[in-house]
Order: structure tokens, then sequence, then C-alpha cells
């Protein structure tokens, strides 16, 4: 088979030596046979003669050599594709509508694919993928949904649960890389030993860490990421053993990871190991795990999910037997949960991204019905053509074959096409920032992506061929000679149709249209949630302060320093610090105790938004004051036992008395009376997660000295644009520590605005589907009733000679539309409310049937169908009565 | 295209691979070649003679290379190729066993039924 075709290929390839060697030998075999009959005795005419009759027709014979090569069929090919070339050339006006609509339509379709294929797709880049696996923590009767696991969970599961072949641990974070004077900050990953096991790829050159290196004075060594080798070391092959400064502590070299190693969504550039002490391991830590460090594994092979969940579960009961907290724990809902990796890291854009390739698939479906119409209308005007041909003997399989090539060649064109407005989709799409979509760095237009545009071109020409070809043969020879003609009417079936096309075009659309409402709405309501406080005119930036050179008490000298430099640059009106800044993705929660509070039989321990404040952060950040007063710089020291909840948290305690006054513990159990915090304010809730965040958590704001982290962020309220100030940020910060830098500065608007992209994208991206969408159904209303007004100039003029007005064929086209619309927008209703139901885990405090919204989209629908309609009505009223019966 | 009725179906091929499995020969010499190793009882019509060398030669079934003629013409001249030699192999077993078995169903007497 293989070399029947490289046979082929060959003779395609150089055609002409084929077609001149076939003639030679013909030519070679009539000289022979005519010397052989010279020789016996016949005169040379006649033995030239007696040669050529004897092998008969030579066109024929070398027709039958090409078929025996395969090679008629690219001939026959080459001509059909000529002929529909000349054809398409001929009707440019159809040929670019349709073109249009396959280049949009595609080109939609193929970038949202894009990314359905890079997010959800596309497999892990490890070996066996399917086995990772992870592990997190669960209290959901405490309002905490996930807290990643705990340096314990991992030392006590490691080894024990045979259901894993691996298993292991890992926390994002950042250090501060360089020399003196030229310091970077860059993103890393701290992770345990069997990390890398774990996911079944490792080092390129060098090894993996050791156990030994997981304890905390121990831990100088470090894993280059391939990007970080080639752009800071030169990609030194010598480099293992060598020292790099990592928070200004030498760091030996290794490994070096291989190039293209991406954990997730991760671009960390070192890796390092997990280092703890002994004493952060213990029993008493096990639930202390907040959400910083997560858990992975790896199946056995052949073992279950559910076989590891149910180890797991048993494991936990036995552990939690002698757990002093167990009561606590089990009221919670605690369970550690086993889910496959990579579902998980995209199981929150899944619905989004599934609801928008529902959108893009309606949109092709309606460009198809679009198609189907006008190629239907097209073939309708051939019928005459191809009712001769067919008399004159043209086979059925030759007109199917011919139509076939005709659309394919049409939806190859748009399909081409498709892929480069697909190739400028992306591109947009990396604008909205699909990049920061989980996995979305792999969203890319490649060969993979080119040749499932090409694929669904040639589908979706032979879909396409399908009704045309039915419609062309369908019809007895004699019928279609007269039928259709410019004297008749159009055929009942094929009105019908046409008609069902442009009514469930209109429903389609119908759909898309209030689909894109209600995401609208939704991303309209989200965005007037209050976040808690004034977020306009407030910069944020974080600071990460090494250990090494930072022990506690310099933090607080370096923060105390901060905040009095930054409140003399001009235009600063206060300025705070926070250990963690709202919608900074970081949305851990602890518990906290009241004192003298009894949780009620059935409830359990809640966990809130904790964190440290020094300076003037309320003010900076605008929240509102409901009761008592802010902390001020003299509450910073956790000696002064002081804390400040919000309103949530006041509301859950004391739903009818004050909170002032009232004290609390840090942490799920009372401790001594030196430790208590007493409350004196109360400040607005804070939206910490998300401004969609449903729940209210309650926060409790302590001293920053009580919650000193590895960073903490710095917010300043300006009266110029806040942007505007950070430089000056920077230079304070450099002022104080040349070596430390500021990172992610960015205005609290900024961050909140970045939050939504996730709602704002497939809000844009299904409004603009839904206005290609109406588009689309406009030139289809207007493509069929122009074609109605043409096919019945004749019987209009018939009756405008009769006495009919002008208006009354104005009107009766117009009823027409008007019911196309009417049981187009009924049917799309219907579609609406189901597509609301399934959109309903992506919507935020709308109902899926919103009257409003289906009554804007029914309205828009209505005003476009009836722009499209009013053309052809108005040019059937203007039909001269005597050109329409005169003309033939 | 005449088929003559002395041929019988799909011996073409077969009589056309015997031929150049003599000697590399040229589409006139396999013509002359099945005349003369039938003892002139065979006559190929001499329209179906170069369909058959192309789609056997397509077929792999046998080669074709430009040569010069015994008169020193160019031609194009035919060889069997392994593929083609196997064919031949079993074709004419398969031949054999037919025409056997044929012919003992003809020379059937009443006797024997």
């Amino acid at each position: 088979m293989f070399k029947r075709l490289r046979s082929l290929f060959r003779v395609l390839t150089r055609r002409r030596e084929f077609e001149d060697g076939m003639t030679e030998e013909l030519r070679f075999h009539i000289e022979q046979y005519t010397d052989d009959l010279v020789r016996s005795g016949v005169s040379p005419e006649k033995a030239a003669r007696l040669a050529r009759n004897e092998l008969g027709s030579l066109t024929n014979i070398k027709g039958d050599c090409r078929e025996a090569f395969g090679v008629h069929l690219f001939d026959e090919l080459r001509r059909q594709l000529t002929y529909a070339a000349r054809l398409l050339r001929k009707t440019p006006g159809f040929t670019a509508t349709a073109l249009l609509t396959l280049a949009v339509c595609f080109g939609a379709n193929l970038t949202i694919f894009a990314v359905i294929d890079s997010v959800l797709l596309r497999p892990l880049p490890f070996p066996e993928p399917a086995r990772l696996v992870t592990i997190f923590n669960t209290y959901p009767k405490a309002g905490v949904d996930r807290d990643g696991s705990s340096l314990t969970n991992y030392y006590e599961r490691r080894g024990h649960i045979p259901a894993f072949v691996s298993l292991s641990i890992y926390r994002y974070g950042t250090e501060i890389i360089g020399e003196p004077g030229s310091t970077e900050r860059q993103p890393t990953m701290r992770v345990s030993p069997d990390f890398f096991s774990t996911l079944g790829l490792g080092p390129a050159i060098g090894r993996t860490f050791t156990d030994e290196e997981t304890t905390s004075d121990t831990d100088q060594v470090a894993i280059l990421s391939d990007t970080f080798w080639r752009q800071q070391c030169n990609a030194d092959p010598h480099v293992l053993g060598k020292q790099i400064r990592l928070n200004s502590v030498p760091r030996t070299v290794i490994g070096v990871l291989p190039p293209g190693f991406r954990f997730l969504s991760s671009d960390a550039r070192l890796f390092l190991p997990l280092a703890s002490r002994p004493e952060d391991r213990t029993p008493r830590d096990r639930h202390s795990g907040g959400n910083v460090i997560q858990m992975i594994a790896r199946l056995a092979p052949g073992a279950t999910l559910e076989q590891a969940q149910s180890q797991l579960d048993a494991q936990n009961a036995a552990l939690e037997v002698d757990d002093p907290q167990a009561k606590m724990i089990a009221d919670a809902g605690f369970r550690s949960l086993i889910v496959p990796l990579h579902a998980d890291h995209v199981a929150a854009i899944r619905p989004t991204l599934l609801l928008l390739e529902a959108g893009v698939l309606v949109l092709l479906l309606i460009g198809t019905v679009n198609l189907v119409n006008l190629l239907l209308i097209r073939a309708n005007g051939r019928v005459k053509e191809l009712a001769v041909r067919l008399a004159l003997g043209a086979s059925h399989g030759y007109i199917v074959s011919e139509t076939l090539v005709e659309t394919t060649l049409l939806t190859l064109a748009g399909g081409i096409l498709g892929l480069a407005v697909s190739a400028s989709g992306i591109h947009l799409l990396r604008e909205l920032g699909a990049d920061r979509l989980p996995l979305g760095s792999r969203i890319a237009f490649d060969a993979r992506l080119a040749l499932a545009g090409l694929a669904a071109a040639v589908v979706l020409g032979i879909v396409l061929t399908a009704p045309i070809a039915w419609f062309n043969l369908r019809r007895h020879l004699g019928n279609a000679l007269q039928s259709e003609s410019r004297g008749g009417t159009s055929s009942r079936a094929a009105q019908i149709l046409r008609h069902g096309f442009i009514v469930s075009q209109i429903a389609l659309a119908f759909m898309l249209l209030a689909g894109a409402g209600l995401l609208a709405v939704s991303l309209q309501r989200v965005m007037a949630v209050s976040p808690g406080f004034q977020s306009d005119h407030v910069l944020t930036g974080q600071i990460l302060l090494p250990w090494a050179n930072y022990p506690a008490a310099a933090r607080l000298t370096f923060v105390q320093s901060l905040l009095d430099k930054t409140a003399r640059i001009p235009g600063v009106l206060s300025a705070g610090v926070v250990d963690n800044v709202p919608f900074s993705g970081k949305t851990g929660k602890s518990a906290a105790t009241v004192r003298g509070y009894i949780v009620p039989p059935g409830e359990s321990v809640r966990g809130h938004y904790s964190y440290g404040v020094s300076g003037d952060y309320f003010r900076a950040m605008g929240f509102s004051l409901h009761a008592g007063r802010f902390l001020t710089t003299d509450d910073s020291l956790p000696s002064a036992g002081v804390c400040v909840v919000d309103e949530d948290f006041a509301r859950h305690y004391w739903p009818k008395g004050s909170a002032i006054g009232q004290q609390l513990w840090d942490g799920s159990e009372e401790r001594k009376d030196t430790e208590a915090f007493t409350i004196v304010g109360v400040v607005g809730g804070v939206k910490q997660a998300g401004l969609t965040e449903d729940e209210a958590q309650g926060a409790v704001y302590y001293p920053y000295a009580w919650r000193i982290g590895d960073s903490f962020y710095v917010a300043v309220r300006t009266s110029l644009p806040p942007e505007s100030l950070g430089l000056a940020l920077q230079k304070v910060v450099r002022q104080i520590d040349p070596n430390i830098p500021i990172t992610d500065l960015q205005s609290m608007d900024t961050r909140i605005t970045e939050s939504l992209a996730a709602r704002r994208s497939p809000a844009l991206l299904s409004g603009l589907f839904s206005g290609i969408a109406l588009l689309l159904t406009a030139i289809g209303t207007y493509g069929v009733l122009s074609y109605a007004v043409a096919q019945r100039r004749r019987e209009i003029g018939v009756r405008m000679a009769l006495g009919a007005q002008p208006r009354q064929i104005r009107i009766q086209f117009l009823s027409l539309s008007l019911r196309l619309l009417t049981a187009g927008t009924l049917l799309g209703l219907i579609g609406a409310w189901q597509a609301g139901r399934a959109m309903n885990t992506v919507l935020f405090h709308v109902q899926p049937l919103n009257l409003p919204i289906l009554a804007t989209a029914a309205c828009v629908m209505g005003i476009v169908c009836f722009a499209a309609c009013l053309l052809p009505s108005q040019r059937a009223a203007r039909v001269s009565p005597m050109e329409a019966l005169t003309e033939q | 295209m005449a088929k003559t009725a002395d041929l019988l179906p799909g011996t073409l091929d077969m009589l056309i691979l015997k031929a150049v499995s003599l000697k590399p020969l040229h589409g006139y010499g396999v013509l002359l070649r099945i005349r003369q190793i039938s003892r002139d009882a065979i006559e190929i019509p001499q329209g179906s003679l170069y369909p058959a060398l192309y789609r056997l030669e397509h077929h792999d079934l046998i080669a074709a290379e430009w040569g010069q003629s015994e008169n020193n013409r160019r031609a194009k001249f035919y060889t069997l190729t392994a593929a083609g030699r196997r064919r031949l192999r079993d074709e004419t077993a398969g031949w054999n066993r037919l025409a056997t078995a044929i012919a003992a169903a003809l020379n059937t007497t009443s006797e024997e039924v």
C-alpha cells in the first residue's frame, strides 16, 4: 500500500515524464509492429495503418494506463477544482460572505480550542501523569475548604500509604538572589527530597536533595531550572558545586533541571529543600497547614484513587485517637482529600472554559446553518444547468463529487483564513491575561492546532455537501427543467427548509445573546460589591526580608523606619504595613478562641482571616470604623495585648452585644491570660479572597509583632495617582537596605481588577461571540428574504398589475420575517433558559431566567432582524409590474 | 475495449508475468513472447496490453527501465520484481490446481457418480 502511494506520488510529481514515456512507448510499439508487417510483405502504407488500427484508440489506451496508475483521479480532481474556483470567482458576493463567515467561526472555535487543549486536554508534562494526585486537608464546617497539608502530615504519611509509590510536599516562594548591589527577586519552590521522583522527572545533571538536607541548618543547596542556568550561569557545564547567593547566604548548586521542566503553572527558577526543624513535625502541628504547604503523590501501579483514599482515611482515624484536639477537629468535619493533580489544578477555570466552548460551538452552528442556506440558494440557481447535464448523461456520482470539491474548497479556504484569525485571537487572549490561567502559558498557535483546524475544515466541507448534493439530485429531470425557473414558484419543501434554518439561527443567536447578557450582568454585580475598604488611591507592594540578616527585632526596626520615611514622601496621606494584603491570592485562615465563648453543639471552631498590622494600616486602606478605635503604632508590640476585629467577626460571636473589651487568643485553644488580646475596635468586613466571596469569614487584626512572617506588604494612601508613587517607595526601601527590593507594586484597584479577569474575559468574549452571531443571523435573514423576493417577482408583478398596493407587498414580506422572528425567539427563550441553568455555577447573584436580560435580547434580535428584512421588502414593493411580467 | 473470448479473465496478468520472468522485455516483445510460448494459440488484444503492464508496474509486480532495443531504439523494458515472482508462483500453482480439478470434473463418467 505504502509502495503504491509512493509510486503514485512519484508519477504525480513528474507528470510530464509519465506522459512523454507513455507516448514514446506506444509509438515504439507501432513502429516495431509496422516493421514486422513490412518484413512479412505488407506495403509500408498499409502496414502503418494496420498497426495503428490493431492497437486501437491511443487516447483510450492512455486513459486506461493512467487509470491503472491511479493518476486519472487527480486529473479529475484538478479539473473539478478549476471549475469550482471559476464558479466561486463568478459570484464574489457569495464567496466573500461564505469565506468571512467561515473565517470568523473557525477562528473563534480554534482560539477557544487552543485554550481548552492547553488547559484541560493536554496531559501534564511528566511520565504517566494520570497517576499524579494532590492531597489536602479540609475542615468544611469551620469554613476552611482547603488548608493544604502540614509538615507533620508529610512525615507521618510518607512510606505509610501503600497505594502511593511516592509522596512529597512543596511550597511556592520568592527569594532574593545575587551578589550585594545586584540582587533580584526570583520565584522559587521549596520541595521535599522525593518531589522529583514523585513527578518522575529529575535533574538533567547533578542529583536531587537528600533527607539530610531537610533540616534548617543543612539545607544550603539548590537545584537550578534550565532557564536560570542559561541566563544567570551562562549554561556553565561545570556549575555543579559552585555557589550562588540566596538571601545573602551562599548555597551550593547540586543539580540542573532539564529544559521545559515546569511544575503546573509555576515559573520557579530555583528549587530549594523544604527544610524544617524536628519540632515543627510533631503531632501538635498536624493541623497547622494554613494552605502554605501542598502535597502531591504518585499512585502505585494498579492502585486506585479510592484505595488510596480509604488507606489515608484509616491512617487519619488512627492518628486522631490520641489527639487532645480530636473532638474539635472532628467537629470541623476534617478530612484529607485525594484528587487528580491536573483536574484539581484547573478545576476553578473548567466550567468557564466549557461555557466558552459551548458558546463558540453555537457560533459555528449558526455559521454552518448560514452557509447551508446560502449554498442551497446558490444550488437552486443552478438547477436548470444541472438538469441539462444530468439529461446529457452526467453521473450522479460525478455531480456529488463536484459538489464535494466545491464545498470543501470553500471550507478549506475558510479554514486557512480561520487559522489566521485564531492566531490573532490567541494573541488577543494573551492580552486579556490568558497566560495567567492555570497552565495558560501552554496556550500557543502550533502545528497541532493548525492540523485540527484543517481537519475540521475538511469535515465541515463533507458535512455541508450532504444537503446540497441531496438537493441537487432530489428532483426528477423533467420537473427540474420547469419548476423553480423564473416562471414558476419556489418548491414548498425547499422553502420550508430555508425558513426552518432562519428560525433556528435566530434561536441560537438569541441563546448566545442572553448568555452573554447573564455574564455581563453577573460581572456588573460582582463589581458593585464593596471589598470592605476604599480601594482607590492606594499603592501596595511586597517586601521580603531574609531571616539571616533580619531576626525578629531587626524586622520591627525595618518596618518602623520604613513607615517613618514613607510618611515623609510628598503626597502620602497615610501608610501602614500588613503581613497579607487583601486580593494578594493568599487566603489562609486560622482559628481564634474567644474567651467565654462555647461552640454550640453541631457547630465547629471557625477559621478567620488573621492579619498582623502596624502603622496607620486601616486609614491607608480606607477601612470604615464601626466601633472603638483603630490600632496605632503604639499598639505594635504584642505586649500591648490589643487587637481589632471586623464586623463579620463581631456579629458572629456577639450578635447582640458589643465586641469592644472582649478578649481572644490566636489559635484554637485558650492560653495564658498574658497572651490574650483585648478587642479595641470593630472595622468593616474584608473580602480577602475576592469580591465573589459570599461567606462572611470574619477577620482579626493583631499587632504586627505578633504575626511576623517571611514578607510583609506596605500600603500607602496618596492624593496622587497611586502608581506614580512606586519609584519613591522603591527609593525609600533602598535607602534602608540597598539589597532589599520591593516587588508586586500594584494599586489596590489593579489588584481588584485583576481578580476579576476570570470573569471579565468570558463576559467580553461571549459578548463578542453574540455580536458575530447577530451579524451572521442578519446576513442569513437578508439572504433568504432577498432570494424570496427575487423568486416571486413575477407573482408580485401580477398582483400589482391587478391592483395590489406597494404597502401591501411590503407588509407581506415584513410579516413573514416577523413570523420567523417570533418563532425563533420563542425557541431561543427555551434554549436560553436551559443555557442559563447550565451556567449557574459561573453566575454571581443572577437568576438563570432574568426577564430584563431576555427582554433586551429579544429587542436587539428584533431590531437586527427587522433591519435585515427592510431592504428586501422595500425592493419587493418597488417591483414594476411591466418589467416583472415581460422579463424571462 | 474488446475482450477476446479465448483469454480467460485474470489470465492476462499471469501470462505477462510469465513472459517477463524469462527475460526482460519491452511491451511489443511481451506480445510476441506470449504468442511464441503459447505456440500461437493465444493472441493478446493489443489495446489491453499496456493498461495491464501499467497496472502491474503500479502494483510493484514488474519494474520498468528505459534501455536499447535489438535495433538500437530507445524502449521501455520490463523485469519481474521479487513480489512479481512470488505472485507468478502462486498464480501458476492456483491455475494448475484449478485446471486439474476442472479436467477431472469434465472427465467424469456416469459410472463414477
